[in-house]
């Protein structure tokens, strides 16, 4: 008598267990080559042209996101996960983007400014639920190694996509989507007027030696710094 | 005698269609649309301003009026600025609606509403070339990220109407 009682309760149980491990199974997405996208731009953003030829340095890329799955782009229907880390991605780009326009230092010695890129967001944000909403934002601190100053520049990308109803399309345009924005926040930074001020700001003329007497000369380029030129590179 | 009349018809659509196009890519070279900041008093979501930055930058692409949609604060030749707009604005009101009186009253009542200002200028000159003011109006039910997406289509239609009739005109 007592073993027919505990027999559905049993079964109860052993549902109840395999539901949950179901549902476990449906929140966690795994990475697989179904479902990893590669972003990478289509072609490099070409940089704005200073007043002397320069070369930048990227020191490091550090992701700030505070992101616990960086690769994670899009949860739902199994996820679509990226190929490598957005601050590879993101070094990656911007290398690419120095290099063909010949502003890539080989080493920091070389270098006229140290780039180090701060990333805060890298992939899709919140959206209408009627596109998918890509967003692209970091922060790069410009610094000149001779006279030690440095400058923080912002950028940022936004681009959007229309949603999809089929897996493939979706991962088709959250692809195409984190790109454009990618490529518009490298655009952003490398054609803004933030990064012109802050080269006049922080540039010293190539015949300047690097000396700690020449530290003081550089100082009036402060308050350049906090007023930035409308009027560009050349005045 | 059919298939001549679909034949003039197809030949005159082909002969119109790239000169409609010439025109809209004629005008302008560039565009520049700016964030649009929160008058005091407006309660939205911080992302809600990005959003509709996004927007209306998808809105201008898709419009082909202009040769490029730049981004903010991007550096422009000299020798382009007179070809090259800024889209200025402000989010003036938003009022979140309610979903009991819009249920209850219908009619328009209970709705959610955004007023956004526009002022389009082309660069070299700072001169204004047109005024923008969009009400969009949606169900209180929705996201108010969907306002943008309307508000977006609104200020695109306008400018692109306005700067038709000032060809027209010049």
């Amino acid at each position: 008598m007592p073993f027919r009682r505990v027999a559905p309760v049993q079964w109860c149980v052993l549902a109840m267990c395999a539901l949950s491990t179901v549902q476990a199974r449906a929140e966690d997405p795994k990475p697989t080559p179904v479902n990893t996208i590669t972003v990478q731009l289509a072609e490099p953003v070409k940089p704005q042209t200073f007043s002397r030829p320069l070369k930048f340095f990227l020191v490091d890329v550090v992701d700030r996101s505070g992101n616990a799955q960086p690769m994670l782009v899009f949860k739902p229907r199994g996820g679509i996960f990226l190929d490598r880390t957005p601050a590879e991605i993101t070094r990656a780009g911007l290398e690419t983007c120095l290099k063909s326009a010949n502003m890539l230092a080989s080493d920091r010695n070389s270098a006229d400014f140290l780039l180090t890129v701060y990333l805060f967001n890298f992939g899709l944000s919140d959206s209408s639920g009627m596109d998918f909403f890509g967003k692209v934002e970091f922060a790069a601190t410009l610094k000149n190694p001779k006279t030690a100053k440095s400058q923080q520049v912002t950028a940022s990308g936004t681009s959007i996509a229309g949603v999809a109803v089929r897996k493939k399309n979706i991962q088709k345009n959250v692809q195409e989507d984190i790109e454009r924005a990618f490529a518009d926040a490298l655009r952003n930074l490398l054609r803004g007027v933030k990064l012109r001020d802050a080269v006049v700001a922080l540039d010293l003329p190539a015949d300047t030696p690097a000396t700690p007497a020449q530290a003081p000369a550089a100082a009036p380029a402060t308050p350049a710094a906090k007023k930035p030129s409308v009027t560009g590179p050349k005045d | 005698m059919k298939i001549i009349a679909i034949c003039t018809l197809a030949s005159a659509l082909l002969w119109t269609t790239p000169a409609i196009a010439k025109d809209h890519e004629a005008q302008f070279k560039s565009v520049e649309a700016k964030h649009f900041p929160r008058a005091e008093g407006v309660e939205l979501s911080p992302a809600f301003s990005d959003y509709l930055y996004a927007e209306l930058r998808a809105e201008l692409t898709k419009a082909k009026l202009f040769g490029q949609v730049i981004g903010e604060d991007e550096v422009v030749d000299p020798e382009d600025a007179p070809k090259s707009l800024v889209i200025v604005g402000t989010i003036t009101e938003y009022k979140q609606g309610s979903v009991v009186k819009n249920a209850l009253i219908g009619f328009g009542a209970g709705m959610r509403s955004l007023k956004v200002d526009a002022n389009v200028s082309r660069r070299s000159n700072q001169q204004n070339l047109t005024a923008i003011h969009v009400h969009v109006k949606v169900s209180p039910r929705w996201d108010e990220k969907v306002m943008a997406k309307f508000a977006a289509k609104n200020i695109v239609k306008q400018l692109k109407d306005s700067l038709k009739a000032e060809a027209k005109t010049s």
